[in-house]
């Protein structure tokens, strides 16, 4: 490392170009997301006037009620229980059925494919399917099953069915990124363990994971931050008068309802920049702890 | 390597197909408005320049209500597209609208919204244009809608039309239950007492559609002498007695099953429950009418009567609400959109839009041949809830955080989880909070 490289002319045309085919993307980054979140920033300060006019500054006032708003807290509750339940289920079972379509297996592009599916269909249309699969006077799920579960309506499993939803639709986005981790693995590792007697299982927990560990933890950052951003489909399954509406509004629901329908843009506001900081805190917290079980090369 | 490179491209087949579908609806709507501002320098050769927006969101409405922007474009020479936004959507998109000064020439205005956007100088004032005019009195429509579309003595929008509630049974389940179908003489007891008979493990007797107030109980507060929110919008009436008696009717139905539990409704609707046979009554409002009358089911079996009166006090009510024209405060043709609001607000159109089934109108006398508009059902029911006590839908400024908030705490009244007394008082507390706040 030492001596500070000479800057040669090659490297200096190589550095403009390279900020010059970057450029479009940090434009679109820069207006379409960099500043909307220092505007929304700001007016998390203000207690917004009808149309965007006459708004009125008010400090922390809108934290200070945030922080004492039990609903916000539910919501945040309800939010990482989704997380909690959709992101490792839909890590593990997408892991897993990569291994499998890894292999050899007859048909298995017909599989991926089928796999990928829900990822090419519309959000609000597969909730709208699923919301007919859990009626409880018609739906698929009860006639299949005994007895008559309320599955979007009973509050204490509203949430989780809500995760099966975004489990299935993510299993095969998660499961292409694993394929491609995988194809890097050099097969002669799998040669020699088995050469020396390990199994199948034992192959994948001391070579697949530890060798897709880098695709692993990508594909969890990216998880955690969707997941938490989740409101499509509980926006489309419970309706308003839900008794489980409660106990599955995600942050986001609120931010909606608040800025939206009530048009309070500066409570709106306020709800997501609390969003923003616990997405911030648990991504910060996955940077230092990818050190202990990450391996790159 | 064969099947991998097969899977790769069937995926980006599949990804590109998806893409194409995305690119195309765009394309297509694109298309519309490029060809639409293609046709507008020849409109502006009529009369009256340019070519106006009209923008509603009621998909049912449209055909009749192009019948009727057809007929004064031909007369003026400027062309009128009609375009339909989603409930959600319209206000979403209209809000950007008017923050952006890009508000739709011609729209309909709702009684959620109206305070808003009146007192934002949104919308157009009226007041003069309707004072010169030989075709508009605001004296011949129905008040509520008038003065709701009032705001400092100015008038910002021509009514369009009015609702009623009505009660909607299904003559099947009646005639299979040996229980007389509703007439004029049922009171609110009689009404629960039939929804009692007409249980069974198949269906229940009625159905409540908690989320709208205005199609359920808000009917039964006011006709047994309760209110929603004080005449002068200060104070909530959630405190009254009344008002408490009549939620309780419907908690018990809920609470003796003779209505269907909170996550059943939630989960199915009250319409969704009547239109698959499995309630024999729901109260619904008239603009149900074209949803039933195409709905296989309910225009074989079912029927419509007026709703029940108070024992007591002797009424009868239906809470109306009513559309309004009205026009941006920045359009560009301002003459051509008020001569648009002027003709659709006029006796003839009024008339016309109840014959075409579109809705009833605001213009009073002027509903009559709706009732003719359909024979699948005896529409009578609805037409005579206009000679009932017409209580206009209680609103705010913020009817929708109020109205947001009643309906999050009214669920542990319809579950049971607290009485009614309790809930009412807390509702009345938190309103009255707001209400302080407008």
């Amino acid at each position: 490392m030492g001596n500070k490289p000479k800057v040669t002319g090659r490297q200096r045309s190589e550095f403009i170009w390279g900020w010059l085919f970057i450029l479009p993307t940090m434009i679109g980054l820069i207006v379409l997301n960099i500043i909307p979140i220092f505007q929304t920033i700001y007016q998390s300060f203000f207690k917004t006037g009808d149309f965007g006019k006459g708004n009125i500054f008010v400090g922390g006032a809108n934290y200070a009620k945030v922080f004492a708003d039990t609903e916000v807290w539910q919501a945040l509750i309800n939010t990482l229980k989704y997380a909690v339940v959709e992101v490792p289920l839909s890590i593990i079972i997408s892991l897993v059925l990569a291994v499998f379509l890894n292999g050899k297996i007859k048909g298995k592009s017909t599989f991926r494919t089928i796999f990928f599916l829900p990822m090419v269909a519309a959000p609000a249309a597969i909730a709208m399917v699923w919301k007919w699969l859990y009626n409880s006077e018609f739906g698929l799920l009860n006639h299949i099953l005994p007895g008559k579960t309320n599955w979007v309506s009973d509050p204490k499993i509203a949430i989780y069915s809500i995760a099966v939803i975004g489990i299935w639709s993510i299993i095969g986005y998660n499961m292409v990124l694993f394929l491609a981790g995988l194809q890097e693995v050099p097969k002669d590792y799998y040669e020699a363990a088995a050469i020396d007697g390990a199994t199948g299982v034992q192959q994948f927990f001391s070579i697949t994971i530890p060798l897709v560990s880098p695709t692993i933890f990508f594909v969890l950052v990216t998880r955690i931050i969707a997941a938490m951003q989740v409101f499509d489909v509980i926006y489309m399954v419970i309706d308003n008068n839900n008794p489980a509406l409660n106990k599955t509004q995600s942050l986001v629901c609120l931010f909606y309802k608040y800025s939206f329908q009530q048009s309070n843009k500066g409570y709106g506001a306020t709800v997501v920049v609390v969003l923003l900081v616990v997405i911030m805190f648990f991504t910060v917290l996955q940077m230092i702890g990818q050190k202990k079980w990450v391996h790159y090369n | 390597m064969k099947a991998k490179k097969l899977a790769a491209l069937i995926l980006s087949g599949f990804m590109a197909v998806s893409m194409m579908a995305c690119g195309s609806s765009g394309d297509s709507s694109s298309a519309d408005t490029t060809t639409d501002s293609a046709d507008a320098p020849e409109a502006m050769k009529g009369s009256v320049e340019g070519e106006l927006t009209v923008s509603i969101w009621d998909e049912n409405q449209r055909p009749g209500l192009q019948e009727i922007i057809d007929e004064w474009s031909a007369e003026s020479g400027v062309k009128a597209t009609i375009q339909v936004v989603g409930w959600d959507d319209y206000w979403t998109l209209l809000e950007a609208g008017a923050s952006g000064g890009e508000l739709p020439d011609v729209f309909w205005m709702h009684s959620n919204q109206a305070q808003k956007y009146m007192e934002n100088d949104m919308l157009m004032d009226l007041t003069d244009k309707i004072a010169a005019s030989d075709k508009i009195d605001m004296g011949n429509y129905y008040e509520g809608i008038v003065d709701l579309y009032k705001s400092n003595d100015k008038q910002y929008a021509v009514p369009k039309d009015i609702d009623t509630i009505a009660l909607w049974y299904n003559k099947t389940i009646f005639d299979e239950m040996g229980v007389a179908y509703p007439d004029d003489t049922w009171t609110w007891d009689d009404f629960a007492d039939a929804a009692k008979k007409l249980t069974n493990d198949d269906h229940w007797g009625y159905a409540i559609a908690p989320s709208n107030n205005q199609d359920s109980f808000y009917n039964a507060v006011y006709s047994m002498g309760g209110e929603i929110i004080s005449d002068d919008k200060k104070a909530s009436g959630y405190d009254k007695p009344e008002t408490q008696k009549a939620i309780q009717l419907f908690v018990d139905m809920v609470q003796d099953g003779s209505c269907p539990d909170l996550n059943t409704i939630s989960e199915s609707g009250a319409d969704v429950l009547f239109e698959s046979g499995k309630v024999a009554m729901v109260t619904q409002g008239s603009w149900m009418v074209a949803a039933f009358k195409d709905n296989e089911y309910t225009a074989a079996n079912c029927d419509v009567a007026v709703l029940p009166k108070d024992a007591k006090t002797g009424k009868r009510v239906s809470i109306y609400n009513g559309l309004g024209w009205a026009a941006s405060a920045n359009t560009k043709n301002p003459d051509a959109a008020w001569s648009l609001i002027e003709w659709l607000g006029s006796k003839e159109m009024q008339e016309k839009q109840a014959e075409l089934g579109v809705t009833m109108s605001a213009y009073e006398g002027c509903s009559d041949k709706w009732v003719n508009c359909t024979d699948k059902f005896d529409l009578n029911g609805h037409m005579q809830m206009l000679e009932a006590d017409l209580v206009f839908r209680p609103y705010s400024k913020y009817t929708t955080v109020w109205e947001d908030m009643q309906t999050e705490k009214l669920k542990e009244a319809w579950t049971g989880e607290k009485d009614v007394k309790t809930v009412c008082q807390e509702i009345c507390d938190s309103m009255n909070q707001t209400l302080s706040e407008e």
